[in-house]
């Protein structure tokens, strides 16, 4: 009886493995022939029919993979996942991966259509030469509001000291946003790091705290366009979506200056497919297809000359396009490396006021 | 005697409470408002660019495959860890094994997706399908073998020990008498399997490579960067599959009990 147990548990093992063995045939083929680019990205980031043009042009396959936050998709490249070969990270991480040595220095050879990057934006840019990144899409931070429902509204952070919005308000659930609108409120740089500047910007933050609802990075997008909040601050390409939706939805850059988010394009080490990864950055800053996705993204790819290509109306949107004048006191945020720690302990302190 | 009204208003209350974000789900999928900022009519057209949007297929077919394939292979060996661990409960080897099958139940996901993936990475095995399959099974087996074990532990060996006695051979009784004593938990366990390794982020998240994007992934970028949307269309279609999976097995299993014997 027990050798009869036995072989039936052999039995079941032998079925296993073939079952196994099965499964991992099935599942390690792959496309063969075609040469493959892999891209890893958030979702959503690229005009499809832009895609297939790239596919056609280069006889090659695109596979898109997706992440949904810059931390975890650091975590797992950090870790040693290989095998993409290009990534679309926010540039304050471009800048971290950099440090590390996790991504390749850029052939301009291979990159004529960097002769169309906006020169204007690259003077913010951390990586200025496009050494290593090129940037792909800008979006920046503004407040909405419910056009019918705030009166006297002002393009100005001051809007968050408005007593009578009360409990109506949202900010961002991000320590340098929040804390760099307090900074920027005062008049200092967003990516201070001066304890005086920083304890002046605490302040004014627990103050506008008292005014808010909640942090919130996602649902005040349905909060606005429902008019469960009245004013909130907030994503421009996010924004120009809910626009969409409820035409009662105004914003502004705020007057005191704001964040400038970029979207950079690298190659991280270990690429297999360099040379194609170079052709579709080269391909993206044709300023055709840019001006093909900024229409379709709603967000701002800096191609100077892609500006001339788009509608009036999206050249006349301020969320796409910011007064010269605000983007100059605009900055982008800054991997500050070890002096993060100054703005994790202010944040926890913020968190933690009534 | 009257009876009371109170078990049925609470069975009522706590239904409602279960199936009313399903239902609000559902609701919002034919909802022409893409912030769900109210109902501003119906409409079929998330549906419609849901079935323009291969990258979401492509994603489900990868969950559907390395669902199926882990479900397959956990159940397996699952069942022989479990048989194993009942039939040597005693053993200080099958005590230690024990430990081993629970584990994976307790470790908190984060950990074992970034373990597995150094593992992965260490051993140069390429990620894709293959790693993410590889993951699932490792934790869908413990999530068996805990099931059958449980169904073992109030299995009458005499059963089998009678089967042999009226001359069944090793296979006879395996397949006519163990077997379908079994069946029960290997359903359960094959079920838990699948949904475990359908809806798992975390694990998948580090341990997927180039090309193996599954859906969760797919769902949780889209939520900070595409179409809230479409993710309920594609939850409403998978809702009404699962129901009907599972009311038919159950239809199954209820004519099978009436069937003649």
């Amino acid at each position: 009886m027990n050798g009869a147990r036995a072989r039936a548990s052999l039995a079941f093992l032998a079925s296993a493995l073939l079952l196994g063995g099965f499964a991992a045939a099935l599942l390690t083929h792959c496309g063969r022939g075609a040469r493959t680019l892999h891209i890893y990205t958030w979702a959503d980031y690229f005009k499809p029919s832009l895609v297939a043009r790239f596919e056609k042009q280069n006889g090659c396959r695109v596979v898109i993979d997706t992440y949904d936050s810059n931390e975890t998709m650091y975590a797992k490249i950090k870790a040693g996942a290989r095998g993409y070969d290009l990534l679309t990270p926010t540039s304050y991480m471009v800048s971290l991966m950099d440090s590390q040595g996790m991504v390749l220095k850029l052939d301009h050879t291979l990159l004529p259509n960097l002769v169309h990057v906006d020169p204007e934006y690259l003077g913010l840019a951390i990586d200025k030469g496009m050494d290593h990144s090129v940037p792909y899409m800008i979006v920046n931070t503004v407040i909405a509001y419910l056009g019918s429902r705030v009166q006297e509204f002002e393009p100005s952070w001051a809007m968050f000291d408005r007593t009578d919005l009360r409990g109506r308000m949202t900010m961002l659930n991000d320590m340098r946003e929040t804390i760099g609108a307090g900074l920027k409120f005062l008049g200092y740089s967003l990516n201070s790091t001066d304890k005086a500047e920083l304890a002046a910007a605490k302040e004014v933050v627990i103050r506008w705290k008292k005014n808010i609802a909640k942090y919130e990075n996602e649902q005040y997008k349905t909060g606005v366009a429902s008019g469960e909040f009245l004013l909130v601050q907030g994503y421009s390409g996010d924004i120009l979506q809910v626009q969409q939706e409820n035409a009662d939805v105004r914003f502004a850059v705020p007057r005191e200056g704001t964040t400038i988010s970029v979207d950079d394009l690298i190659i991280p080490e270990g690429a297999k497919e360099i040379g194609l990864a170079h052709a579709f950055i080269n391909f993206l800053h044709d300023p055709e297809v840019a001006a093909e996705n900024i229409a379709f993204l709603k967000y701002l790819c800096p191609n100077k000359d892609a500006y001339p290509l788009l509608s009036a109306d999206l050249r006349k949107n301020p969320g796409i396009f910011m007064d010269p004048e605000v983007r100059a006191r605009s900055e982008i945020i800054a991997n500050l490396g070890e002096r993060n720690a100054l703005y994790v302990e202010i944040w926890d302190e913020i968190k933690a006021a009534k | 005697m009257r009876r009371s009204r109170w078990p049925f208003v609470l069975t009522l209350a706590v239904l409602f409470f279960f199936y009313l974000p399903i239902l609000i789900l559902i609701v919002n999928s034919f909802n022409v408002s893409r912030f769900e900022s109210g109902w501003q009519g119906f409409s079929l057209m998330w549906y419609k660019r849901l079935f323009h949007e291969p990258e979401i297929w492509r994603a489900a077919k990868n969950s559907l495959l390395i669902a199926a394939g882990a479900t397959a292979v956990s159940l397996v060996i699952g069942t022989t860890a479990a048989i194993a661990l009942h039939r040597f409960a005693r053993s200080r080897l099958q005590r230690f094994h024990f430990g081993l099958v629970y584990t994976p139940l307790v470790v908190p996901e984060i950990l074992m997706g970034i373990s597995l993936l150094m593992l992965f990475v260490a051993a140069g095995v390429e990620l894709g399908l293959l790693t993410i399959f590889l993951a699932h099974v490792t934790f869908c087996v413990s999530f068996v073998a805990m099931t059958v074990l449980a169904r073992l532990q109030d299995f009458d060996e005499s059963i089998v020990e009678a089967a042999r006695d009226l001359g069944a051979g090793w296979w006879e009784t395996t397949r006519r008498v163990l077997l379908p004593m079994l069946l029960p938990g290997l359903v359960a366990g094959g079920l838990l399997a699948f949904t475990l390794s359908i809806d798992d982020f975390v694990i998948t998240f580090f341990v997927a490579g180039p090309g193996s994007t599954t859906l969760p992934i797919r769902v949780y970028s889209m939520i900070k960067h595409g179409s809230p949307p479409l993710i309920n269309a594609l939850s409403t279609i998978l809702l009404v599959l699962t129901f009907t999976a599972v009311a038919a097995s159950q239809r199954l299993s209820r004519s099978r009990r009436k069937g003649p014997q």
